[in-house]
């Protein structure tokens, strides 16, 4: 038989699209974070100094510790509470099924629409206030999104509001791969609740739980568009994230070069946490 | 013991209703709200909107800085041009990666994946400044090619493992038959590769249809993201209008995941289980 070869023509499409419009503007940006430049004048080479400002920028401090702020609390309320949830509603029944698509439903809508009705809800002149004022209690109004401490705040519910139900489908999945026979066994050598959740199910599902934690750093560290719908950044820094403050160097302040480098430090770190957290959890799957 | 199960029982249903009602509130508010006048919106946020009044739809339709049926038109095209191509080219791509085992496929292959872990934000200033000197103009067939690089990756790792679990004895059969290599691939593999083809499309679907990013910081297109984020601009605070354009952008995807449940939920958590 005359076996014929597989051209490589197949993958030249998908080649194409993917070095043009992917991996050219990424060593673009390497190249460009290594320069003093606007986007329209001469570049000036000037070496790593990009990368010696990225690391003495209060700025970029802020955003970052705020980034991180954010990132933990979320991590931590979504993961835990996700896993909670999953198990709650890990049976196969109507009313089981009702609540996995109701919790599911606000990470299926674009975050501009639920940032909008986010900022609805908590602008000073929104749905919040408007309902203490109707219940007399003027006292407990605030200017939510607009005052120092709770914008930040404002921001974290959104976003554990959004991705609470993502999480708990992750888990989910990973749940219904443990084997049934193991809790009975459990019950039978006299174990009881807590003994099956530490001793069966959390060994099982450190896989789905590796991905629930990846997902969850990943899309934190790219927070974008509820901080800019919502609050713009404000008040002040307050609630700049670390994307926010990119976007804004490089557009709004047309520093090409700088802006960059501060991105070529994320992706490399985004790369670094990825790596760390499958390998160290890898490591404890062996070891429960 | 089997009161205190009972118990038990009561007490998880309770946490999951709350917990539903505060899920659900912020959905409620916007949907009731969106056919109340704005002045009784602060006033009774909760109530049912009885009478209902469209007015506030029909000034988002009729805004004169607002093209509702643009918007529509461009988030659709891209949506659908964007999602189908990259269903093509990762697909075809995928056929090549997973069947043939050589160094340069293999390499090809991790080529391929460094993209996953790309925080896009980095692309967005390149890209521009390449699109500018090479005098491609911002707008939506541009867009489409944007949307399937950043899709690439994702979509090519589910097909190459998904067309590494099916025998490869069908694909011979026909060659032996005397297929040539695009038709053994379009009339026998890619049919069998339609549930990884869901998963994709409404993982790559949705993502385009939801993108804000993308098309404000390349060339602002007005998609219905963008569109209703420069409509209604910072500072507005006539809420009544703010919720029509929401329920603009919302509702066509809510009314698709009631229908098409499990495939939302399988198409946006496979690619996290698989990845």
């Amino acid at each position: 038989m005359k076996k014929k070869r597989m051209s490589i023509g197949f993958a030249a499409p998908a080649f194409v699209i993917y070095t043009m419009l992917l991996v050219i503007p990424i060593m673009m940006a390497f190249y460009f974070s290594l320069n003093k430049w606007n986007g329209f004048n001469a570049m000036q080479f000037i070496g790593i100094e990009n990368y010696i400002n990225v690391f003495r920028d209060a700025r970029l401090g802020n955003a970052v510790i705020n980034t991180l702020i954010i990132s933990v609390v979320v991590i931590i309320f979504v993961n835990v509470l996700g896993l909670f949830l999953a198990m709650l509603v890990n049976t196969a029944s109507v009313k089981s099924n009702i609540f996995r698509t109701i919790f599911f439903i606000p990470f299926v809508l674009s975050t501009v629409a639920i940032s909008f009705v986010w900022k609805s809800i908590l602008s000073y002149n929104g749905v919040l206030n408007g309902m203490l004022t109707t219940f007399g209690q003027e006292g407990l109004i605030g200017n939510w999104l607009g005052s120092h401490g709770s914008a930040i705040v404002c921001i974290i519910i959104v976003e554990i509001w959004r991705t609470l139900g993502y999480h708990m489908m992750l888990y989910l999945a990973a749940l219904q791969t443990v084997p049934h026979e193991l809790y009975e066994a459990c019950t039978v050598d006299g174990g009881n609740r807590w003994n099956k959740f530490r001793h069966v199910t959390l060994p099982l599902i450190v896989p789905g739980m590796t991905v629930s934690f990846l997902m969850s750093i990943i899309n934190e560290l790219r927070m974008y568009d509820v901080v800019k719908i919502m609050t713009d950044g404000g008040p002040g820094y307050d609630t700049e994230t670390i994307v926010y403050n990119i976007v804004s160097q490089g557009f709004s302040n047309s520093m090409v070069g700088y802006s960059s480098a501060i991105s070529v430090v994320l992706f490399l770190a985004i790369g670094a946490i990825s790596v760390f957290i499958v390998t160290k959890m890898n490591q404890k799957e062996v070891e429960m | 013991m089997k009161a205190k199960k009972r118990a038990v029982t009561i007490l998880q249903t309770v946490f999951l209703i709350i917990l539903a009602v505060i899920v659900l509130l912020p959905i409620y508010i916007a949907i009731s709200n969106t056919f109340k006048v704005s002045d009784i919106i602060l006033d009774q946020p909760l109530s049912l909107p009885i009478p209902p009044t469209i007015q506030n739809i029909v000034s988002v339709i009729k805004s004169p800085n607002t093209n509702m049926l643009e918007m529509y038109r461009n988030s659709t095209i891209l949506m659908v041009a964007g999602t189908a191509l990259t269903v093509i080219v990762s697909s075809m791509a995928a056929y090549y990666l997973a069947r043939v085992k050589t160094k340069f496929s293999g390499m090809l292959r991790v080529y391929f994946l460094i993209g996953i872990m790309v925080p896009y934000v980095i692309v967005y200033m390149p890209l521009c400044i390449l699109l500018r000197n090479l005098s491609i103009p911002f707008g939506v067939p541009v867009l489409i090619f944007v949307f399937v690089s950043g899709n690439i990756s994702f979509a090519t790792f589910m097909y190459t493992n998904y067309i590494h679990s099916l025998p490869i004895e069908l694909e011979e059969a026909a060659e032996i038959d005397g297929a040539t290599r695009f038709q053994v691939f379009w009339k026998i593999l890619f049919p069998l590769l339609r549930p990884c083809t869901t998963t994709i499309a409404i993982f790559v679907g949705l993502g385009i249809w939801n993108d804000f990013q993308t098309p404000l910081l390349l060339g602002q297109i007005k998609t219905i993201t963008v569109g209703i984020y420069t409509a209604v601009g910072p500072y507005s605070a006539d809420w009544g209008v703010v919720f029509a354009y929401v329920f603009f952008a919302a509702m066509p995807v809510i009314l698709v995941y009631l229908v098409a449940q499990k495939n939302f939920v399988n198409g946006l958590t496979a690619g996290a289980l698989k990845g």
